[in-house]
């Protein structure tokens, strides 16, 4: 494979280029950008694309201080044992396995603690071919062979061995599972077994069995679905789906296999075929090697629906989701492509760029090397080689962001680098346009600037990392407002952002978490566990400690971990939900999902999506309530771990954030009132896109901030547009209030048609103190006296109007006033005031008569 | 036959303008006669019909010289007087018939006045201006008698000039009539309108939005507003392009039977300043070439094309080029002259004015902008359709 490296000026010619082994002059051109000209720098809160100062040349593949949108965090987790004779990977428990002789190692995979001691149980030696532990994780099932299964209580180290007689089938593999009926899965060559486990008896007991021949099959307990291929080619699959609300038997379907020249018929292998949970909708990837292309099928209750191919560009593909972002690893070519599949657009969000391991001591090595001595040379050594065995032959891809170098024993956690894979969003969004702008001319130009809200889409999205999103956001909100995009543009910018906090407020992950009621609940386990996930402060209530700062990963990540489950939860429609592990299936049970969101989302397509593991709602309640206590016992460690490194306040704030969504408050504060501060120059369009955001709001029936109006009436009285006030405040385009009938004042000292405006408002809202005054200062003091009388407004001081009426000069109307206070104020007659201006009108009077 | 010639029997009627500054000299009064209807009349007449007019008018100054003379009753004639800009006078004689409500018409006859003086502002300026442009006079008279021509064939019912009645003055001339629209409906107009405005790219520019015969928005400042609403109403929204008559709505509502064409009446504009110019001692027949004269509220200039966008040949064409100039008008308001760009889809009628100084290139840019406005299109057609639910 070769990458070309673009001068800056040919930024816009990109080549990028796959020889592949096999077929040695085979090139597939495709458009790629090199993303790595282009830096996303933030300066003053303001997003600007640009070049950095001096384009640097590519360091390697994986460059330490290029950017990337993929990254490993060095360290990783270490999980070589002398005398290992094999790695498994326990994705039920989320645990990786080492197997010696006579013991299994087991480290905990979430959080990432990158030095963390493994856990150890003792098994009985012989041959191992599958090893997992129940959910409860209190025994462990040990396939030894075709035919037999171990099973061993890890507390009383007793044993029992599961046996199939027949020599016609045999054991491809088994699980566990939390369906309500069973416990355990075997999958055999004949179909399914399901057994409950009986611990009293020490054996299994059979619940049901599913017969159809199996050649191989693929389980996944993030889906909770296994895959069984049979036929010829093994591509007809049968699915199950074995969720906590019971067992679901989908419709056998084919995958779709291109026939090589030769006429052979391909056979399908499992590692050919990936279950993914994206959004909680459960996909499933199917590599087909002759036609160069990942075919994907999404499952529904019902129905198997095929929902297009990408391309692939080497023979060996990894798949991870990450943040519900798809990533397909091009092992050969060692590169990795996004795919954000909640569009329907079947188009990467990214170019292919390398996997970037991240915090490696190699680029300062330099000079750490000479002052810190400590530092083992075998260590350094072994860093410079990390980034040789990037996708390197010993790498496995685990569900859902894992991958395992297995000769290392090294556990890597995939991220992504948000402002990375923006820039790049944003670069193939471009490309596209400029291919299409030879193509078709004048017309692209305009679908190019739909960019924006396609990347505030993307970003919504993103739970990972919602304060760092919504930041994004709304800097990049300001930014195309500054900018003076196209006010169709930005429009369909604040309906992406709109849009996405009613779906928050709908579903209910409000901005600020939901950071009650946590040291009250914390002696039960479930609430504690929960307790972590809302909100890093509960873990300084709980644990009396602070948060780890960010650079040390572990914590934060198990954090994110945590939240993410559960505001997917929240705002992805939860019927379809099925990438929740027990402690969040709890959650959603006891916090009492709304159920009739649940149903409105689904059933667009010929079924009800499949779901996973809502339906369990109190049906093994002991089981998870143990399991949340493991759960928060767990996660207690490594908080106390990092504690002795205190966290900022602001992150502490960070942390609150549970979704990007960006409220109407945050709207005014964050979005309007500083564009309103930096923007110079006709308001005109400052109000082109207030009113956008009114429409917008209007159309998702929410309430603006209030500020809102006052910023608008502000505006258009700015660039003396009385007019156009008036007609905003006639049809209420600007809600009446108190600060917008006090701004109308305040702007009508220019324009009287506009201080009516405010004087009618004040009327209208019933502020009968505010409106008497304001007659009085227009010197209408007879019409205001009126009025007090009439709406019985007894606050305004009688000296204000007797001021007035003075300063009229009119002994007339000074009498008038002062009979109407000594008339209508039981004891105004002995108050200064009357004294007062009875001698001055007694003063006035004086010379006529005189 | 030409409307001159036929209104003279009809209502007593003399409609003149003149300048107070012009014709000071003896031999030179001719030159202050601005316009006269009938023009036919002989200048004798005319001049003695002015001359009594500048008579009371002066007469009345000693009594009043801040508020100017505004109406003479006299037995058989009421005089109503209108000093439309410095000097320049506007006065209406009617002749008075039995009814009581004659007196009280007058208040009618003088916004007639002000609606042809501030629409005439509208299109082609001041009088003031065109004489300093061109001080012999001859401009200006063209430009008044087409005008006023075009303006008074409204007011034709068969072969009479029927002047608005007491009744139409009580009614609804010279306002805006609003129509009402709840909150939503008001936001997807205002965003719409933002959306039309930025057409022009940074150009500030102006927008009226009509829904049948009714205002729903406009950017324009009231005065501006009240005039391009009138002459949006006479001559651009469906009703008036598609019958073909006046929509006087407080003259003719309903009545269509009374109309007839208004082609046969009118003089074309170059017969119309030969028995115009008469009275002037410049050669009418290249006075009449020298000067292209746009005539605005000429009847039936107006058309929908395909795309949506009324389109007159009123202003001509541009030289070289089939295409008809796009029409300009100025704002009193912020003193500039503007394209006048309209857009019409079934009951919606939209104004859009731009600047004239910010288009560099013409016509050019207009034809980019309409394409602009095109592509609101879709938007348009919900607006279009919410006005109606909300107006039904």
């Amino acid at each position: 494979m070769k990458l070309v490296q673009c001068s800056s000026e040919e930024r816009f010619k990109f080549e990028f280029v796959f020889q592949q082994s096999t077929q040695p002059f085979t090139e597939i051109r495709k458009p790629v950008v090199k993303s790595r000209n282009w830096k996303l720098i933030e300066k003053d809160d303001t997003i600007m694309f640009g070049k950095p100062s001096s384009a640097q040349p590519n360091v390697g593949l994986s460059g330490s201080g290029a950017m990337s949108h993929v990254y490993i965090q060095h360290p990783p987790l270490r999980c070589s044992i002398d005398g290992s004779r094999g790695l498994f990977y326990d994705d039920g428990n989320k645990l990786l396995l080492s197997l010696t002789s006579s013991q299994v190692f087991t480290w905990k995979t979430v959080p990432h603690v990158p030095l963390l001691a493994p856990n150890s149980d003792s098994i009985d030696e012989g041959p191992v071919l599958s090893i997992r532990y129940s959910l409860d994780a209190k025994i462990i099932g040990i396939q030894r062979s075709n035919h037999e299964i171990q099973f061993r209580n890890r507390e009383t180290g007793e044993t029992f061995i599961q046996w199939f007689k027949p020599e016609s089938e045999s054991i491809l593999g088994f699980f566990w599972t939390d369906c309500p009926t069973c416990d355990i899965v075997f999958v055999k060559t004949s179909g399914l077994d399901l057994f409950s486990y009986e611990s009293e008896l020490k054996s299994l007991r059979l619940v049901e069995t599913k017969r159809l021949n199996v050649s191989w099959y693929v389980y996944t307990h993030e889906s909770r679905m296994v895959l069984l291929a049979s036929g010829m080619q093994c591509k007809t699959l049968t699915g199950f789906q074995l969720s906590s609300g019971g067992v679901i038997r989908l419709p056998k379907f084919e995958m779709a296999m291109a026939k090589s020249e030769a006429n052979e018929k391909p056979v399908l292998a499992a590692e050919d075929v990936h279950i993914l949970t994206v959004y909680g909708r459960i996909y499933c990837l199917q590599v087909d090697r002759v036609a160069m292309l990942l075919h994907s099928y999404r499952f529904y209750r019902d129905a198997v629906v095929q929902q297009g191919s990408l391309p692939i560009y080497s023979s060996k593909i990894g798949v991870s989701v990450v943040d519900n972002v798809l990533l397909v690893h091009q092992v050969d070519a060692k590169v990795v492509i996004l795919y954000d599949i909640f569009a329907d657009s079947r188009a990467p969000i990214s170019a292919p760029l390398p996997l970037l391991l991240r915090g490696l001591p190699r680029a300062n090595a330099s000079y750490s090397q000479s002052s810190s001595k400590d530092m083992d040379n075998m260590e350094t050594n072994e860093m410079n080689d990390l980034e040789g065995t990037l996708y390197g032959d010993d790498w496995t891809f685990l569900i859902s962001d894992l991958i395992c170098d297995t000769a290392k024993g090294f556990l890597w956690r995939i991220h992504l680098d948000l402002e990375a894979s923006l820039v790049d969003f944003y670069f193939v969004w471009f490309l596209k346009m400029s291919i299409k702008l030879s193509s078709f001319g004048l017309q692209a130009i305009a679908a190019s600037s739909s960019d924006v809200p396609s990347v505030l889409e993307f970003i919504q999205r993103r739970k990972l990392e919602p304060y760092k999103a919504k930041q994004l956001c709304l800097t990049i909100t300001r930014a195309v407002i500054l900018e003076r995009r196209p006010v169709y543009m930005v429009a369909r910018a604040i309906d992406v952002l709109v849009t996405s906090y009613t779906h928050s407020v709908k579903t209910g992950s409000s901005i600020h978490g939901r950071a009650v009621e946590k040291t009250s609940t914390s002696g039960k386990h479930v609430d504690s566990s929960r307790a972590v996930a809302d909100d890093t402060m509960s873990r300084v209530e709980t644990h009396g400690k602070s948060v780890k700062n960010e650079s040390s990963g572990g914590v934060e990540s198990e954090t994110r971990q945590a939240r993410s489950e559960i505001v997917d939860n929240e705002s992805f429609n939860p019927t379809t939900y099925s990438t929740m592990n027990r402690s969040s299936t709890c959650l959603a049970s006891e916090e009492n999902v709304n159920l009739e969101s649940l149903k409105t989302n689904s059933g667009v397509f010929p079924g009800e999506p499949l779901s996973g593991d809502l339906r369990c709602l109190g049906a093994k309640e002991d089981s998870k309530k143990q399991m949340g206590a493991e759960i928060s016992r767990a996660e207690g460690e490594p908080s106390s771990l990092q504690s002795q490194m205190p966290g900022p306040i602001s992150e502490q704030q960070e942390s609150r954030v549970a979704s990007p969504a960006i409220s109407p408050d945050e709207m005014y504060s964050f979005v309007f009132a500083l564009v309103d501060e930096e923007m110079t120059g006709d308001p005109a369009y400052l109000v082109a896109i207030i009113v956008e955001y009114f429409r917008s709001a209007a159309s998702e029936r929410i309430k603006v901030h209030p500020n809102m109006y006052v910023l608008t009436v502000q505006l258009l009285s700015r660039s003396e547009r009385y007019a156009e006030l008036g007609l905003f405040i006639v049809n209420k385009i600007l809600e009446p209030s108190k600060e917008v009938a006090l701004q109308l004042l305040e702007s009508g000292r220019q324009n009287v048609q506009t201080r009516k405006l405010g004087l009618d408002m004040l009327r209208q809202l019933s502020l009968h103190h505010d409106y008497v005054v304001l007659l009085v200062q227009d010197g209408y003091y007879l019409e205001a006296l009126r009025y007090a009388r009439k709406n019985k407004v007894n606050s305004v001081r009688p000296s204000l109007f007797l001021e007035a009426a003075f300063a009229s000069n009119d002994t007339q109307h000074l009498a008038a006033v002062l009979r109407f206070f000594s008339d209508f104020i039981p004891d105004f007659k002995s108050t200064p005031d009357h004294s007062t201006y009875l001698r001055i009108l007694n003063e006035m009077n004086s010379p006529i008569a005189a | 036959m030409g409307l001159s010639s036929v209104t003279t029997v009809s209502e007593g009627i003399q409609f003149c303008i003149f300048d107070l500054r012009r014709g000071q000299h003896e031999g030179e009064e001719l030159d202050k006669i601005l316009f006269f209807f009938p023009a036919d009349l002989p200048f004798s007449t005319q001049l003695s019909v002015i001359g009594l007019s500048e008579g009371l008018i002066t007469f009345t100054r000693i009594f009043s010289p801040e508020a100017a003379c505004e109406v003479i009753e006299a037995e058989r004639h009421s005089h109503v007087f209108y000093q439309a800009e410095p000097d320049i006078w506007m006065v209406m004689i009617v002749e008075k018939n039995k009814d009581a409500e004659a007196i009280w018409r007058i208040d009618a006859l003088q916004r007639v006045l002000k609606e042809v003086h501030s629409l005439f502002l509208m299109f082609h300026g001041s009088v003031r201006a065109l004489l300093e442009k061109e001080p012999g006079g001859g401009l200006t008279r063209n430009h008044l008698y087409s005008f006023i021509m075009d303006y008074l064939s409204d007011f034709l019912v068969g072969k009479k000039l029927h002047l608005p009645s007491f009744r139409d003055c009580l009614k609804e001339s010279g306002t805006v009539q609003m129509l009402t629209v709840g909150r939503e409906a008001a936001i997807e107009v205002q965003s719409l309108v933002k959306a039309l405005e930025s057409c022009a790219g940074n150009t500030a520019c102006n927008s009226l939005v009509l829904f049948q015969d009714l205002l729903v928005s406009t950017t324009l400042s009231p005065d501006d507003t009240v005039k391009l609403f009138t002459y949006a109403v006479l001559r651009l929204t469906p009703r008036a392009l598609s019958s073909g008559l006046s929509s006087w709505s407080y003259l003719h509502k309903g009545n269509t039977a009374s109309h007839v064409t208004s082609g046969s009446i009118l003089p074309n504009s170059g017969s119309g300043s030969e028995q115009f110019n008469v009275s002037s001692d410049t050669s009418p027949g290249r006075q009449d070439q020298r000067y292209h004269v746009p005539r605005p509220l000429q009847r039936d200039k107006w058309s929908k094309k395909k795309d949506g966008f009324l389109v007159t040949d009123i202003w001509g064409a541009e030289v070289g080029s089939l295409i008809s100039a796009t029409p300009t008008v100025w704002l009193q308001h912020t003193e500039e002259r503007m394209y006048l760009c309209v857009y019409q889809q079934k009951n919606l009628t939209i104004i859009l004015l731009i600047p004239v100084s910010f288009m560099v290139n013409g016509e050019q840019g207009i034809s980019l902008v309409k394409q602009q406005v095109l592509e609101n299109v879709s938007i348009l057609s919900l607006l279009c359709c919410i006005l109606v639910h909300i107006f039904c």
